[in-house]
Formats: C-alpha cells, sequence, structure tokens
C-alpha cells in the first residue's frame, strides 16, 4: 500500500490536546508552532526507530521490541523518559494479560510480541483459524476413475 | 538560557517523579480496565516505524512504546518552547520559540534543519 505524506503525520487534533495539558492554563499556541511541533513529533519517531533498529541489530534480532526502544531513549540522552515509558510498558503488559484473558475461545495466543509490519490484520487470523479447523484430518479421497 | 536550563531541570523533575499524576485520570497509563494508554493512534505511530526500510519486524509493545515516547516528546518540547515565549514576556507559543528551544536543548540537535 502506497504511504502517502499525510500517513506520515501525527494527528494535530491529539498534538494539540498534548500540547495545551502540557501548557499553564492561558497559554495558547500559534497555528505553526503546533505544526512544527507535531512534525518534530513524526520526526522523532523517525529517529527514535532507526536508533532501536540499530540495537535490535546488533542482538541479532529482526524485531524491534521494547527494550530496543528503551535503549534508544537513554542513546539519544532522553533518560528521564525512561521511568514514565517503563510504567507505561508495564500497564501496557497489565491490560494485554485481562485482555487475553478474555480470548481463551481461539486457546492460547500464537506469539503476540511478533507483528510482521503489513500483515497486523485481524481478518487473516481469523482466515487461517477457520482454515484450521476446516482441514481434514485423512486424506482426500482419490479421485473416480 | 541559564533560565530555560533552569526551567529544563524543573521540567524533567516534574516528568520523572510521575508528572502524569497531574494529568486527568483518562490519560494517565492506570490498571484500571479499559483505560486509555496512548493518546497517539498505534496505527500512525506503526506507519511511521513501517517507512523505515531497514526494519522488518516491530513488536506490539514496541510500537505503543513510542507512541507513548512521542508524547513525552510532545510535552517537553513544548514545555521547552513556552520558556522561550516567557523570556520574551509572551503568552502565546510561536515557532520562533520552538526553535530557540532546539538551539538551546542539545537532544533536540536530531531536529535541526528537519522543520523547514
Amino acid at each position: 500500500m502506497a504511504e502517502r505524506p499525510e500517513d506520515l503525520n501525527l494527528p494535530n487534533a491529539v498534538i494539540t490536546r498534548i500540547i495545551k495539558e502540557a501548557l499553564p492554563d492561558g497559554v495558547s499556541t500559534s497555528k505553526e508552532a503546533r505544526s512544527a511541533i507535531s512534525r518534530a513529533a513524526s520526526v522523532f519517531v523517525l529517529c527514535a526507530t532507526s536508533c532501536a533498529n540499530s540495537f535490535a541489530m546488533k542482538g541479532k534480532c529482526k524485531t524491534l521490541n521494547a527494550s530496543d526502544v528503551l535503549s534508544a531513549m537513554q542513546e539519544v540522552e532522553l533518560q528521564w523518559f525512561m521511568t514514565p515509558l517503563k510504567e507505561a510498558l508495564e500497564a501496557y503488559r497489565r491490560e494485554q494479560k485481562r485482555q487475553e484473558g478474555s480470548c481463551d475461545f481461539f486457546g492460547k495466543r500464537d506469539s503476540e510480541t511478533a507483528t510482521l509490519i503489513g500483515q497486523f490484520d485481524l481478518s487473516c487470523l481469523l482466515t487461517r483459524i477457520v482454515r484450521q479447523l476446516l482441514i481434514p484430518s485423512f486424506p482426500p479421497h482419490p479421485p473416480k476413475k | 538560557m541559564a533560565a530555560l536550563a533552569a526551567g529544563k531541570g524543573a521540567f524533567r523533575e516534574e516528568e520523572g517523579t510521575g508528572g502524569d499524576a497531574a494529568a486527568p485520570q483518562l490519560h494517565a497509563p492506570t490498571s484500571a480496565p479499559g483505560a486509555r494508554l496512548s493518546r497517539l493512534p498505534l496505527a500512525r505511530v506503526k506507519a511511521l516505524v513501517k517507512a523505515d526500510p531497514d526494519v522488518t519486524l516491530a513488536g506490539q509493545e514496541a510500537i505503543f512504546i513510542l507512541a507513548r515516547a512521542a508524547e513525552l516528546f510532545v510535552e517537553t518540547i513544548a514545555k521547552d518552547a513556552y520558556c522561550c515565549a516567557q523570556q520574551g514576556k509572551r503568552k502565546t507559543l510561536q515557532r520562533r520559540d520552538l526553535d530557540n528551544a532546539i538551539e538551546a536543548v542539545d537532544e533536540f540537535a536530531f531536529l535541526e534543519g528537519t522543520l523547514d
């Protein structure tokens, strides 16, 4: 799927809300400044991804994981991000475990940590499960002569 | 710039000691079921990660942490830019405040020349 330029921008409404909550009441932000901060955040994600990927490749791992991102934060000297990020990660894992507990119908979830880029698609997963259920356990009958 | 550095130190401490506690409960990472853990949509962050040709696979946790880090980054840079606006006795953040903050803070050096 071709990436449109706007796909690489973060939503303006969310960026505006984050800025508003970070600043004291009564402080406003010009449209130009908001737009620049949004672009800066996109550049930040791209740089952090590249740095994290370097750590993943050093560990001979093809999958980018949370510890690679945390290492990247230290590498770019944003150590003060570590505590809130670790707390957020713990909360995220607790939430994932809670959701897993309510998804036992399909049995134990397969390795959930690796998500192939471009295949994060629930419909593909469901199709695979249905196919597995429909495949007969014995070989098909030979064709009639 | 000393004021900016001092302000930077104060803001860093606030973030380090659970600055999220001051944020509305809905946005803070909590263990309450259904609580929103990330304000930025993970799909958009994933699109940015996917834009890197060297990245093959990315775990969901990595996408989430990048989203959360981006939020913290936006908060940090907004606060640093506000320090510059305060020095100019203004209550409206302008683009030049952001440029000054990028120039003043070493950690934002990667942004130089990228926002034009």
